[in-house]
C-alpha cells in the first residue's frame, strides 16, 4: 500500500515559563492511502500535538511530515485544501444558522456556489439536520453540533480527513452516526485519521491503531495483531499493556 | 495565492462579521446609542475649568490705561485655583487676520487687540473699542476669556468690546462632539476587534478558520474592512444625531474626517489584534481593555481642554494616540481647517496604525 502521510523523526518541543516540554519525541510512521488510522493514548501522550502538526497548525521542532506528497513546513497552503479537519473543540458560530455555518466554511474553501448549496442540502439530510438547517447553532445540542462539525469538514471534498476526538462526550446514538459517516467517507476512498479515548471504537473501525505514550509511538499495527502479540482479549488491555496503569496529569 | 483571492476571502470574513453583529441586537443598539447618550448628558451636564490658557495681547498703545489693563489680565488668579488663568504673550503691530491665523494654528486661545489711541481715549473720557478674538472651538475656555475681559472692562466704562465670532456661535457641545466621535471610534474599534478575536479563540472558531486555505492576511483584512465600515457608519450616525438633537454644526470636510477616522480605525484594529493575542478568552480581554483604553478616555481631553490640565497629565495625553485624533477632529469639524492644519496629527496617527498593525499581524499566528 502506498503511504499518503509520511512522518519521519518528528519532534515537538514547547518552551513555557522556563520549562522545556518534549510533547512529541522522535516519532516516525506512515498512514496508507485509503485506510482508517486511529491514534490512542493517555492524556498528554502527544496525540493532539501530532495531530496539530499533521494538519499544518503547528510547526515541527525537527523531523519531517509530508501529506499527499507535500511538505507541511513549506507547502502548507497546498495541503490545506486537501484535508478536512474536525477539531476537538466544537467550533461553530453560535449566531449563524446551521446552513450559514456550512456556507461560510464552504466559501473559505472556495466551493462554487451551486455545488455548495447542493452539498449542504445533501449532507444536512444525511445527518438528519435538515429540519434545523435555519436555526442558530447556539441552541443546538452537543450531538447536533458535532454532526454539523463533521459535515462542515467534507464540503470541499477532501482526500484526507482528520477527526480529533470526534465522539468524546456524545451519546451512543450520535457516536453511532458519526462512525457510520466515517465508514461511508472511507468507502468513498478517503483516508481517515482520528484520535479517540473509546477503545471499542478504535477496535471496530481501524485498519491500524497507533498507541502513543509520553511523546513516543509505542505500538502500531492492526487491532487483531496487537491483541494477539500482547495476549489481550480487547484493545483496552492492549492499551494498558503498553501504557501502564498509572494515571497521567 | 493571488491578491484577488485574498481580497475575496477577506470579504467572506467581513460578511460573516456583519451577519454575526446584526444578530447581536443587544449590542448593535448600544454601539450606536451610547455615544449619543454621552454627548447629550455630558454636553448639558459639564463645563470644565480654565487655567494657564495661552493668550496673546497685541498692544499698539503705549499709555498708562493699557499697561494697567495688561497687568490685571496677566496676574489674574481665580478664586478656587492657585494658578493664573492666563499665560500671556505680548506683541504689537499685528493685523486681525494675522491674529486669527494664530488661533487657527492653535497657538493661542485668545487674542486681545488694543488700538494705538486706547489710553488717550480713556484719559479724555471718549468712547473707544477693543477687539477680542477667541478660539471658540474650545467653548469652555473661550467663554471664560470673554466673560473675564467683559467684567474687567465694565470697571473702566465707555469701552466697547468687539468679540468677532471666528467659527460661528459655538457651545460646549460643539467642543465635545468631535472628541466623542474620536473616542467612540477608538474604543469601538479596539474593543470589538479584540473581543471578537478573543471570543473566536475561546470557542475555537478562529483556529477552525485558520485550518482552511484562507490566509492569515485575509482574516485580518476581512476584520479590518468590517471595522472600517462599522466605525465610519457610527461616526456618520453620531454626527447626524448631534445635528438633529443638539444642533451641532459641521464646518469641515466630510472627506477629511473620513480620512482621519480610517487611519485611526486601522490603528485601533491593530491595537485590538495585539491585545487579543495576549489573552485566551473574552473576559480577560475586557480586563485588559479596561486597563489600556479607559485612561485614554479621561486623560486626552475629550471632555475638557488639554490646556487646563496639569503638566504631568498633559504629557501623558501627548503619549496617547487618541489625543491627536481628537485634535484633528476638532480642527476639521469646528475650525473647518484643511489637510495642512492636521498633517502632524495624521502623521502620528499613521505611525500608530503602522506600528500596531505590523505588531498585530506578527502576533496573530496560525499556531493560535
Amino acid at each position: 500500500m502506498e503511504p499518503i502521510i509520511e512522518v519521519k523523526n518528528l519532534v515537538k518541543v514547547f518552551h513555557s515559563r522556563g520549562r522545556t516540554i518534549t510533547a512529541v519525541n522522535d516519532v516516525s510512521f506512515d498512514v496508507f492511502n485509503g485506510e482508517i488510522f486511529g491514534m490512542i493514548g493517555p492524556n498528554g501522550a502527544g496525540k493532539s500535538t501530532t495531530f496539530s502538526m499533521l494538519t499544518t497548525l503547528l510547526k515541527p521542532t525537527s523531523g519531517s511530515i509530508t501529506v499527499a506528497g507535500f511538505d507541511v513546513q513549506k507547502q502548507d497552503d497546498k495541503i490545506r485544501p486537501l484535508i478536512g479537519i474536525v477539531p476537538q473543540k466544537l467550533s461553530l458560530y453560535p449566531l449563524l444558522t446551521a446552513r450559514e455555518n456550512l456556507e461560510f466554511m464552504g466559501n473559505l474553501y472556495n466551493v462554487p456556489k451551486k455545488v455548495l448549496e447542493d452539498k449542504i442540502d445533501y449532507y444536512l439530510k444525511l445527518v438528519g439536520l435538515e429540519a434545523s438547517a435555519d436555526r442558530y447553532t447556539g441552541g443546538f445540542s452537543g450531538g447536533m453540533k458535532q454532526r454539523l462539525s463533521v459535515i462542515a469538514a467534507i464540503l470541499h471534498d477532501p482526500q484526507i480527513l482528520f477527526w480529533d476526538e470526534p465522539s468524546t462526550g456524545l451519546d451512543p446514538q450520535t457516536r453511532n452516526v458519526i462512525w457510520k459517516l466515517g465508514r461511508k467517507f472511507n468507502e468513498e476512498g478517503r483516508t481517515l485519521v482520528f484520535t479517540t479515548h473509546y477503545m471499542e471504537e478504535a477496535d471496530n473501525l481501524c485498519d491500524r491503531v497507533a498507541v502513543m505514550d509520553s511523546g513516543k509511538m509505542v505500538a502500531l499495527d492492526d487491532p487483531e495483531r496487537l491483541k494477539e502479540t500482547t495476549g489481550s482479549t480487547n484493545l483496552e488491555e492492549v492499551f494498558v499493556h503498553f501504557t501502564g496503569e498509572q494515571v497521567r496529569d | 495565492m493571488t491578491i484577488k483571492t485574498e481580497l475575496m476571502d477577506s470579504l467572506i470574513v467581513a460578511k460573516k462579521e456583519f451577519k454575526v453583529l446584526f444578530r447581536k441586537k443587544w449590542l448593535v443598539i448600544p454601539l450606536f446609542l451610547f455615544p449619543i447618550i454621552m454627548i447629550v448628558f455630558f454636553g448639558y451636564g459639564m463645563g470644565g475649568t480654565v487655567k494657564n490658557s495661552p493668550i496673546l495681547i497685541v498692544n499698539d498703545d503705549t499709555g498708562r490705561a493699557s499697561s494697567s489693563l495688561i497687568q490685571e489680565i496677566g496676574s489674574y488668579t481665580p478664586k478656587y485655583d492657585g494658578n493664573p488663568m492666563f499665560s500671556v504673550t505680548y506683541t504689537k503691530d499685528m493685523s486681525q487676520s494675522e491674529a486669527e491665523s494664530k488661533i487657527n494654528d492653535g497657538l493661542y486661545k485668545g487674542v486681545l487687540l488694543i488700538p494705538h489711541n486706547y489710553s488717550d481715549s480713556i484719559a479724555k473720557n471718549e468712547s473707544t473699542s477693543l477687539t477680542l478674538l477667541t478660539d471658540s472651538s474650545d467653548t469652555t475656555t473661550s467663554q471664560t476669556i470673554s466673560n473675564f475681559i467683559r467684567q474687567l472692562l465694565s470697571k473702566t466704562g465707555s469701552v466697547i468690546l468687539n468679540i468677532p465670532n471666528i467659527y460661528g456661535n459655538l457651545e460646549y457641545l460643539d467642543f465635545l462632539t468631535p472628541g466623542v466621535i474620536a473616542l467612540t471610534v477608538f474604543m469601538g474599534s479596539v474593543a470589538t476587534t479584540g473581543s471578537a478575536i478573543a471570543g473566536e479563540k475561546e470557542d475555537g472558531t478562529l483556529i477552525r478558520m485558520l485550518m482552511t486555505p484562507i490566509s492569515k492576511r485575509s482574516v485580518i483584512l476581512g476584520k479590518t474592512i468590517y471595522q472600517l465600515i462599522l466605525q465610519l457608519a457610527r461616526a456618520v450616525v453620531l454626527i447626524l444625531a448631534a445635528f438633529l438633537l443638539v444642533g451641532f454644526h459641521m464646518n469641515g470636510s466630510w472627506l477629511l474626517i473620513s480620512l482621519v477616522l480610517v487611519i485611526f480605525t486601522l490603528g485601533g484594529v491593530g491595537m485590538g489584534i495585539v491585545m487579543s493575542s495576549r489573552v485566551e478568552d473574552m473576559e480577560s480581554f475586557f480586563q485588559l481593555n479596561m486597563l489600556i483604553t479607559m485612561p485614554s478616555m479621561f486623560v486626552t481631553g475629550v471632555f475638557f481642554p488639554l490646556s487646563s490640565v496639569p503638566d504631568w497629565m498633559r504629557y501623558i495625553a501627548y503619549c496617547l494616540p487618541l489625543t491627536y485624533a481628537i485634535d484633528a477632529m476638532r480642527t476639521i469639524m469646528i475650525k473647518g481647517q484643511g489637510l495642512h492644519a492636521v498633517s502632524n496629527d495624521l502623521i502620528i496617527l499613521t505611525l500608530f496604525a503602522i506600528v500596531t498593525f505590523t505588531l498585530g499581524v506578527h502576533l496573530f499566528r496560525r499556531e493560535a
